[in-house]
């Protein structure tokens, strides 16, 4: 206990739903709907509404810290500026694109000519340039990471997928391992890394299996597996296992660089066909999908034809006692609206029943300590944060919480304890103001 | 478009799982007591009516008192409810705030504590104490600072155990017909005797693998070892109860046992292997000091809580006039509860580093100076304090 790791649990996977269903490809929705949001800050829009745009071509620009190009997915006309659903939760403006169905190119999107000459600078300026953004949840820019003073030696990709029903990721790499590797490879040159690793869980089997068989082409990648815990999927776990060494606030301390799978194999798209960040794999599924599928399509698609495409709704599905959840079940957000809108980090839709009960009082049984991978202790957070005790909520260290929801998951008497937490969170945050 | 219901992450929950939940947990330590039931149900009338000493009906009164304890604490919270709350009067309601109380715990722990032969007002006082005015009045099940079982049971020790000894005290029918027992309970005679003598504290009461099974006298279901070793590793597997906690506390009390038989001259094994299997150590580790309330939270604060606890039980035991130490020391532990879990909270969220050094300080500070004081005290003045130590029983 004095030496304490990060640490996790096992928890069900509830991935057979659709872990067999390969990716499907839907490519042309009638209309996009490209926010005008990415991570934090609001976008500036350089297209006027009646304009014609090609795909790939920038249509918005981030500005400030992280600042980058958001491009069109499909080629066509913008026809408006609407208020659409995000993932955060909230309702954005969004740039609304009606599909010509010519699928005209912009100029900049050709092969790469000559990309072993290519620097570490150029690379970088691609990644700014194309807008790549986290694809596994966070939507922090990637070129930022890359532009760290410190010295690189390793990158680490992200294939864990940890949280349950999501099998996008898994999917994707199935169909793409040959882009994985390449843009592991890229991503290695971009940070002057010497080493790769690809970590993933144990059970894949099937992500060993055809990574190994491209392996002997590829220097300097190692595979790594990681145990079906959760949250393997976070940066520190990963690192602590694969390199031994842990750190405090970012990675590059111990000179790593971690990545998603998924913005590895788009990466390896950018450098070699100059194709920005326009598509993403998405995982429609849930009890209350008929058939959940994976699909790989436009940024900006609408969820509900997705959906639809799925079969939509199991029959009695009765909305109110139902979660439209957008991201994974132990971190994501519930939508009250089902007119989501696909961006660059919803990487699920779930849509799930629940039960109505009634839940006794905390008995105090402590296993959402016990299983806190950051070692807080969420009861005594919770009632610091009842006493709004901000002094005591700061020496509780509650700022370190990651809100992975595994508090929540165990309590037995079904308390919103993760709540409390990032409640108590923003207090702090609030207070120190 | 659908309109959908709103809700917080996680939205994949463990206790909506099958046998997951507090329900369940609650279930679990019931099943969990039963062994121990059964076996005060075989010590005190099966075994004493197979030896031809007690009648049909007879054999069938510890059951039945430890039935009664159970379910007239949950009467008495129905009652409780009927009166205090208009809308649970109600039947449905009603039986929906029993469900989630859980009142029928406290009354068959308490049930088991006492001896044989208690008054069956003297238990249902008891029960009033315990639930009513241990746990209902302080808000309900989750916000008791006391344990109740325990609480109903101090009350019983301190003020009626007099009532107890004239209509019976600890030993049933058979035991009392066994003239070699000295004192009530085997740590009584401890006391009695004044030496660590094998033959004046072990002998009278067979040997100490009698002590294991627990054919002792004792209180009705404290005195089993082995079939709480049975509970024990149920209550773990259904993760109800944390598996380290009572192996720390037995352990505990064990290692501090010995050093105290060693300061005294008596450094054989026997003698820490039965201080644990007397008094009802055993039975505080797997139903007490586990239980999740009254304790700290974290697992840090557990790990401490208990080994404030192991010292304390073996300051009350051998240097305190209450000889069996468990229940005291757990009800006086219980107000330490939210402190020790709110330092240990801070020392485990920094883990072990500079910002809690003060945290560390003061709760291991603490308890090294009171294991070193118990451990010396007993060790160097025992022979001195024991005769001004008037004759306990119980637990």
């Amino acid at each position: 206990m004095i030496f304490q790791k990060t640490k996790g649990i096992q928890i069900d996977g509830y991935k057979e739903m659709c872990k067999n269903s390969p990716l499907n490809e839907y490519f042309n929705p009638e209309f996009v709907y490209i926010h005008l949001l990415q991570g934090n800050s609001l976008l500036k829009q350089i297209v006027e509404v009646g304009e014609s745009v090609k795909v790939g071509q920038t249509i918005a620009l981030r500005e400030g810290f992280g600042a980058m190009n958001i491009h069109a997915s499909i080629s066509g006309t913008i026809t408006a500026v609407k208020k659409v659903w995000h993932s955060s939760g909230k309702m954005v403006n969004a740039l609304e694109i009606k599909n010509d169905f010519k699928n005209i190119l912009d100029e900049s999107i050709k092969p790469s000519k000559d990309i072993d000459s290519l620097t570490k600078e150029d690379l970088i300026e691609m990644m700014k340039n194309a807008g790549l953004s986290g694809l596994g949840g966070a939507g922090f820019p990637t070129y930022v990471k890359y532009q760290t003073k410190e010295d690189i030696d390793t990158v680490i990709i992200n294939a864990v997928e940890c949280e349950p029903y999501i099998t996008c990721d898994y999917q994707f790499i199935l169909t793409y391992p040959e882009k994985l590797l390449k843009g592991l490879t890229y991503f290695m040159k971009a940070a002057g890394a010497k080493k790769g690793v690809i970590a993933y869980k144990n059970y894949n089997v099937k992500i060993k299996k055809v990574l190994q068989e491209l392996l002997p082409k590829y220097d300097n990648i190692e595979l790594f597996e990681m145990n079906d815990v959760y949250p393997a999927g976070w940066e520190k776990y990963i690192i602590e296992r694969v390199t031994g060494k842990t750190y405090q606030n970012l990675p590059s301390e111990v000179g790593v660089i971690e990545n998603n799978s998924t913005t590895a194999i788009i990466f390896s798209d950018i450098v070699e066909h100059n194709i920005p960040l326009v598509s993403r794999p998405v995982t429609i599924t849930g009890e209350g999908i008929n058939n959940p599928m994976n699909f790989y399509c436009p940024i900006g698609t609408k969820v509900s034809e997705l959906v639809e495409k799925c079969g939509g709704y199991v029959d009695g599905l009765n909305p109110k006692t139902a979660n439209y959840i957008a991201g994974g079940p132990m971190t994501g957000r519930a939508i009250f609206i089902d007119d989501l809108i696909v961006n660059d980090t919803l990487g699920s839709v779930i849509i799930k029943p629940f039960k109505e009960e009634l839940h006794p009082e905390c008995l105090g049984c402590g296993k959402c300590a016990e299983v806190c991978p950051v070692y807080l202790t969420p009861t005594e957070i919770r009632d610091a944060f009842k006493n709004k005790d901000l002094d005591l909520i700061n020496q509780l260290n509650t700022t370190k919480c990651i809100q992975c929801g595994l508090c929540s998951y165990v309590c037995p008497s079904h308390i919103e304890i993760t709540d409390f937490v990032i409640r108590a969170k923003e207090l702090l945050r609030k207070g120190a103001k | 478009m659908a309109r959908f219901a709103g809700g917080k992450a996680p939205f994949l929950r463990l206790s909506d799982q099958k046998n997951q939940g507090t329900n369940v947990m609650m279930r679990d330590f019931m099943i969990g007591l039963l062994p121990v039931i059964l076996f005060a149900w075989y010590k005190n009338g099966i075994l004493v009516y197979s030896q031809g000493n007690i009648n049909f009906l007879e054999m069938l009164w510890p059951l039945f008192f430890i039935l009664i304890g159970g379910f007239s604490s949950m009467i008495m919270e129905a009652i409780f409810f009927y009166i205090t709350d208009k809308e649970a009067r109600k039947p449905k309601l009603l039986m929906k705030k029993l469900s989630t109380s859980y009142g029928i715990i406290p009354g068959l722990i308490l049930a088991l504590m006492l001896p044989l032969y208690t008054p069956i007002w003297v238990l249902l006082f008891g029960c009033f104490v315990a639930n009513i005015i241990g746990k209902m009045i302080f808000g309900g099940f989750g916000y008791n600072i006391f344990n109740p079982a325990l609480l109903g049971y101090a009350a019983i020790k301190f003020g009626l155990m007099g009532v107890i000894n004239t209509a019976g005290g600890y030993f049933n029918v058979s035991e009392l017909l066994i003239d070699s027992y000295a004192g009530a309970t085997p740590l009584a005679t401890l006391q009695v005797t004044q030496s660590l003598a094998y033959n004046t504290i072990v002998a009278p009461f067979g040997n100490l693998w009698d002590f294991f099974i627990g054919l002792t006298p004792g209180g009705m279901g404290e005195t089993g070892f082995l079939v709480m070793i049975f509970s024990y590793i149920w209550l773990s597997a259904r993760k109800v109860i944390r598996w380290q906690t009572p192996l720390l506390f037995v352990g505990a009390v064990f290692g501090l046992s010995w050093l105290v038989g060693v300061l005294n001259g008596q450094a054989e094994i026997w003698f820490p292997t039965y201080s644990i299997l007397t008094g009802g150590v055993m039975f505080g580790a797997v139903f007490m000091i586990t239980e999740p309330v009254t304790t700290p939270k974290n697992p840090l604060g557990k790990t401490v809580f208990v080994l404030f606890l192991a010292v304390l039980t073996v300051l009350f035991r051998f240097v305190g006039n209450l000889p069996e130490g468990v229940g005291t020391s757990i009800i006086v532990m219980n107000i330490f509860a939210l402190p020790i879990d709110k330092y240990t909270a801070i020392i485990r969220a920094h883990r072990w580093k500079k910002p809690a050094i003060m945290q560390i300080c003061i709760l291991f500070g603490i308890l090294l100076v009171i294991a070193v004081y118990a451990v010396l005290k007993a060790g160097s003045l025992y022979s001195l304090i024991l005769p001004l130590l008037t004759i306990g029983g119980g637990f």
